[in-house]
């Protein structure tokens, strides 16, 4: 028996199952386990270069087949004389709910067909009869809660960022006044060290240090000031060496 | 409000707007009537549409009512536009789709238990089509999630309500037959002719 079969045409096992008991015009009631478990073993053997979980649930009605199969070798008298039920009675039942089911899917496809031919005017924006404040208030409190807590975060932040900004501007001085500032403090201390310490504003902000270090970089790379640092994270001493080279030149 | 007629007019113009199912409760409160009464009333208006032969018909949803074009027309609207088909639900999508339906509340493992497969993708699939939905949690080990449909798969489906599901007159027999299955006389034969593996 050769069968082409394109197995993604089968939503299960239980679909497969249906399928051969179908083809083999066997009753539902009394399945030929031996010929149905090898056509079944047959089809599955063109899953394996396929999907592994689906290959994964077919190999379980595979094994319950082969089970049952075994089982259905044996006699089913018990010495007391009973009948033992019939190996195959819960599988039948699963493939007959697996019918029903599938049936009803049909039944509901042909409904949706039908129920397609109705065609409904899709809820248009509602907007111009009801006006906006009905959006407001259509909150709950959760959605009230959050919404006002992002209000006041949103608030704190911008006062935040304006605090920041205020800074700038008051403390805003360029790399060349800050030269002059230096050029003064160390001329005024007459070739005393100065730490750099003493270079910075009072309350000086991080962009103040910033800029005063810059500023003594760039004089100290141009000679015109010495800077010592005796080990580190310890005190910057500066030290005045040529007055003529604190004059910018256009390059600086 | 003084008379049906009345009321009835207005529950036409809010249908109009509105698009969506209007529940009659929302309805009834809006003219000042009972719940009840407010139904009654859409009902008849449904009636009225159906026995003038409209072309525009109201259709109930879960005791909700809209206005739905009428389904022999259908062919003239196609003429003048291309009603947006919706994409068929997959094989899978219907089965998955069915067990939810006539099971419900109905747990995952027990779909896939119907279906010997995996359905999670395919209910996924189902929930983000607003189909199903999740209807809180079985009392079973591990609390697994219940689904059930939506309104949304009545419409769909053109169903008043989950009464109106198709039924299957010859499964129903089948399974009456199942039962009365003799398993005595089938153990018998059973037992004279093994299955044998040739």
């Amino acid at each position: 028996m050769a069968y082409k079969i394109n197995l993604n045409i089968f939503e299960g096992p239980f679909d497969l199952l249906v399928y051969l008991i179908e083809q083999a015009e066997m009753s539902i009631y009394d399945i030929q386990i031996s010929v149905i478990t090898r056509q079944y073993l047959d089809h599955i053997k063109t899953l394996e270069e396929s999907d592994v979980a689906v290959g994964a649930d077919f190999m379980v009605l595979a094994a319950t087949l082969i089970d049952i199969k075994s089982k259905m070798l044996l006699p089913r008298i018990a010495i007391d004389g009973t009948t033992e039920e019939d190996p195959r009675t819960d599988l039948v039942q699963k493939i007959l709910q697996y019918t029903r089911f599938k049936k009803l899917a049909a039944q509901l496809e042909a409904q949706r067909e039908l129920a397609a031919l109705k065609c409904v005017k899709p809820q248009e924006d509602l907007q111009p009869y009801t006006g906006e404040p009905d959006v407001y208030l259509k909150m709950d409190m959760e959605h009230f809660i959050d919404a006002f807590q992002a209000f006041i975060y949103k608030k704190k932040k911008e006062d935040e960022l304006r605090q920041i900004q205020g800074h700038i501007e008051r403390e805003k001085i360029t790399l060349e006044s800050k030269i002059g500032i230096i050029k003064s403090l160390l001329i005024g201390a007459k070739n005393r060290l100065r730490s750099f310490r003493e270079l910075l504003a009072p309350n000086s902000t991080r962009y103040d240090k910033v800029v005063t270090f810059i500023a003594l970089l760039d004089l100290a790379k141009r000679g015109a000031v010495k800077v010592e640092q005796k080990k580190n994270f310890g005190g910057i001493d500066v030290s005045l060496l040529d007055t003529e080279k604190f004059v910018i030149t256009e390059e600086a | 409000m003084s008379n049906n007629q009345n009321i009835k007019s207005a529950f036409e113009s809010m249908m109009f707007v509105f698009g969506e199912p209007l529940d009659a409760k929302i309805a009834a409160d809006a003219v000042g009537i009972e719940k009840k009464e407010a139904y009654d009333l859409f009902k008849e208006l449904e009636e009225e549409y159906e026995e003038e032969k409209r072309g525009i018909r109201i259709r109930e949803v879960n005791g909700s009512f809209q206005f739905v074009s009428y389904e022999e027309n259908f062919d003239y609207i196609k003429a003048i536009c291309t009603p947006a088909k919706e994409r068929k639900l997959s094989q899978a999508a219907l089965e998955v789709l069915a067990i939810v339906a006539y099971k419900q509340p109905v747990t995952k493992s027990e779909i896939d238990s119907i279906r010997g497969i995996k359905s999670d993708r395919v209910l996924e699939g189902l929930i983000s089509k607003d189909l199903i939905l999740d209807k809180g949690r079985s009392t079973a080990v591990g609390r697994p999630t219940l689904y059930g449909t939506t309104d949304t798969f009545l419409s769909y489906f053109d169903l008043k309500d989950l009464k109106e599901l198709p039924q299957l007159d010859d499964i129903e027999d089948a399974i009456r037959d199942f039962s009365d299955f003799d398993m005595e006389a089938f153990a018998d034969t059973g037992q004279t002719s093994f299955d044998l593996p040739r």
